[in-house]
């Protein structure tokens, strides 16, 4: 049965959150409520969380002083990843080696955070940063082919740390975030422990296209070396089960509470929240601030699905209890579905017009969404604009 | 750890290999009694009638030491026909003597009015723990082929049950001893699951 129609568009809608039906994975029962607000009931209902605690003491026990480190924590520096690393480096005194994979578009601010989180905490890290040649050519070919261009990122990130893992031999991984707070790929319901594995990342990590396809989309015009696209691709299964590997949420073991989690960093480590395009300023400043092109990637949800993250972020609020509906669809209409000064800056690095952009999305929507490139008006652009990269011109 | 695979033609290795090197663990064919000292696990595979099998396992002068592999607390794994080996008797291909390691006969499966031999996914439903089932969960699918079953000596020996027009034992334990009438090397997910917990099992329960 559809939802509640919403004020802000055509889209039906959750009638307890407002996530539309572009969502991925979302379905309505017939009180026109969507899955995840049910699987999220589940959750404070009725998952042992002490049973869980004691599962990841046992984890983290089995590992404990055998390797040259206890776990691997990979780590983009946003609030989750510190929250990770400064739960398990202060409640179990565990040594971890950090791990970021950078994706090219670090914004200064999360560069400090990142530095002040290292040495507050005292901790070994290593960066690897992949060819931004191939990243560019990556970036056009997602972009073309899925209409999200963030391909290079979400694989390199998933993929690159269990590399390391192999190579310093060190067979506990530790993510943050479950993803069954966001989505209904895995369930909250079903009670076991989400494995972040090459499962999960052919299932939703990599959009559907392996690095194998990848090569075979771009090596026609791209001076490629096949091993260039390691860093996006699983290891072979046999090399990390000879590990005993086990690659888990840190979420899955304790209940996920992102607004007290960022306070708790902000406080204890300084950490320190940003100013993201298409956002209210000072609301949600602890959200996705590590990439420079996250103003892109939110308006390319726009276009697509005729939502992007306020929708997306007051849902969450009103899921747990902390916003009314009202003051959510009052968000929304003031600050979703602005064009990010960003796209300017990605425009250049893609060499593409932004004709050629928007003829690249109108073949992606998601129905019955349409996006009206004609009304969309410019955003504001956040402080650090200008010390954004920006190729040489010619 | 490295895993035995007994290869003396009674089954088709090729398939349970990869699971097993899937799972990061090295594989070594048996084929005669002195491959029994450098493994640690046994997996015994087989498809085929059970007498034949026997006689082949005879001819490579492995019965009696597969036998004081298991006796002294070492792993072993028998797949489908590999499982029937482990009871006392079997009927298939005429009256023959087994392993002797889970107590029962082997017998057609005859009062079944679906067509034989049963073949494809069906559920096994788990009656006790045990630790190669860790992670399993009940009523899971597993893939069978098969026309023969074992009828259990001894019912505290049987840890899960699958229904086809009679119910019968789909796993089995005893000691360091377990059998699986279903093929976990085709089973995917959970059937790998099983032989990586098999691996990892050191048979002190």
């Amino acid at each position: 049965m559809p939802a509640l129609l919403s004020p802000a568009g055509n889209l039906s809608r959750c009638s307890k959150c407002g996530l539309p039906e572009t969502y991925e994975t979302l379905e309505f029962d017939t009180q026109g409520v969507c899955n995840i607000c049910r699987q999220q009931e589940f959750k404070h209902g009725a998952i042992d969380w002490a049973a869980r605690k004691t599962m990841l003491e046992g984890l983290i026990e089995e590992y404990r002083g055998k390797y040259d480190y206890d776990c691997i924590v990979p780590f983009s520096g946003g609030k989750d990843s510190t929250f990770t690393l400064y739960h398990l480096v202060k409640e179990y005194r565990i040594k971890p080696l950090v791990v970021q994979f950078n994706h090219g578009f670090m914004r200064p601010n999360l560069l400090a955070n990142n530095e002040r989180t290292l040495r507050r905490l005292g901790v070994d890290a290593i960066s690897f940063t992949p060819n931004w040649k191939l990243v560019k050519r990556l970036m056009r070919e997602a972009l073309i082919r899925k209409g999200d261009f963030c391909w290079h990122c979400h694989t390199g990130i998933f993929a690159y740390p269990m590399h390391v893992a192999i190579k310093f031999n060190v067979p506990l991984v530790f993510w943050g975030e479950p993803s069954s707070e966001y989505t209904a790929y895995y369930d909250y319901r079903d009670d076991a422990v989400e494995e972040v594995d090459e499962n999960r990342f052919n299932r939703f990590v990599n959009l559907g296209i392996t690095a194998e396809d990848m090569r075979g989309m771009i090596e026609s015009d791209f001076p490629l070396d096949p091993r260039d696209l390691i860093p996006y691709s699983y290891p072979p299964l046999r090399d990390l089960k000879r590990l005993r590997y086990r690659s888990v949420c840190l979420g899955s073991f304790i209940p996920w509470d992102v607004k007290r989690q960022s306070k708790l960093i902000m406080d204890e480590l300084g950490w320190q929240g940003d100013e993201v395009e298409g956002m209210p300023p000072g609301l949600y400043s602890y959200e996705k601030i590590e990439c420079a092109m996250q103003g892109v990637r939110d308006y390319l949800k726009y276009l697509k699905r005729g939502y992007a993250r306020v929708t997306q972020m007051t849902a969450l609020d009103i899921r747990n209890g902390r916003m009314q509906k009202e003051e959510a669809n009052k968000m929304i209409a003031e600050w979703e579905g602005k064009k990010p000064p960003s796209l300017e800056v990605f425009l250049d690095y893609l060499e593409m017009s932004e004709a050629e952009f928007n003829g690249i999305v109108e073949k992606l929507v998601v129905p019955p969404h349409k996006p009206d490139f004609q009304t969309i008006q410019w955003g504001r652009r956040t402080p650090d604009f200008e010390r954004w990269y920006r190729e040489p011109k010619n | 750890m490295s895993i035995g695979i007994v290869d003396v033609g009674i089954g088709n290795i090729g398939s349970l290999r990869n699971a097993v090197l899937s799972q990061g663990w090295d594989v070594v064919s048996v084929q005669a009694e002195d491959d029994l000292e450098a493994i640690t696990h046994l997996l015994l595979p087989g498809v085929g009638a059970f007498g034949a099998a026997m006689e082949q396992l005879a001819r490579a002068g492995l019965v009696e030491p597969i036998r004081r592999f298991a006796m002294a607390g070492r792993p072993l794994m028998g797949i489908c026909l590999g499982m029937q080996l482990l009871a006392d008797r079997g009927a298939e291909g005429g009256d023959a003597a087994g392993l002797a390691l889970i107590p029962g006969q082997v017998v057609a499966m005859t009062h079944s009015h679906l067509p034989l031999p049963h073949v494809g996914w069906n559920e096994a439903h788990q009656l006790r723990p045990h630790p190669v089932l860790r992670g399993i969960r009940d009523d899971i699918d597993f893939y069978f082929v098969h026309s023969f079953r074992l009828a259990a000596g001894d019912a505290t020996a049987v840890l899960a049950e699958t229904e086809y027009g009679e119910r019968f034992p789909s796993i089995v334990a005893k000691g360091s001893v377990i059998g699986t009438q279903f093929h976990p090397e085709k089973s995917q997910t959970n059937g790998l699951r099983m032989l990586d917990n098999f691996c990892a099992w050191d048979a002190a329960c």
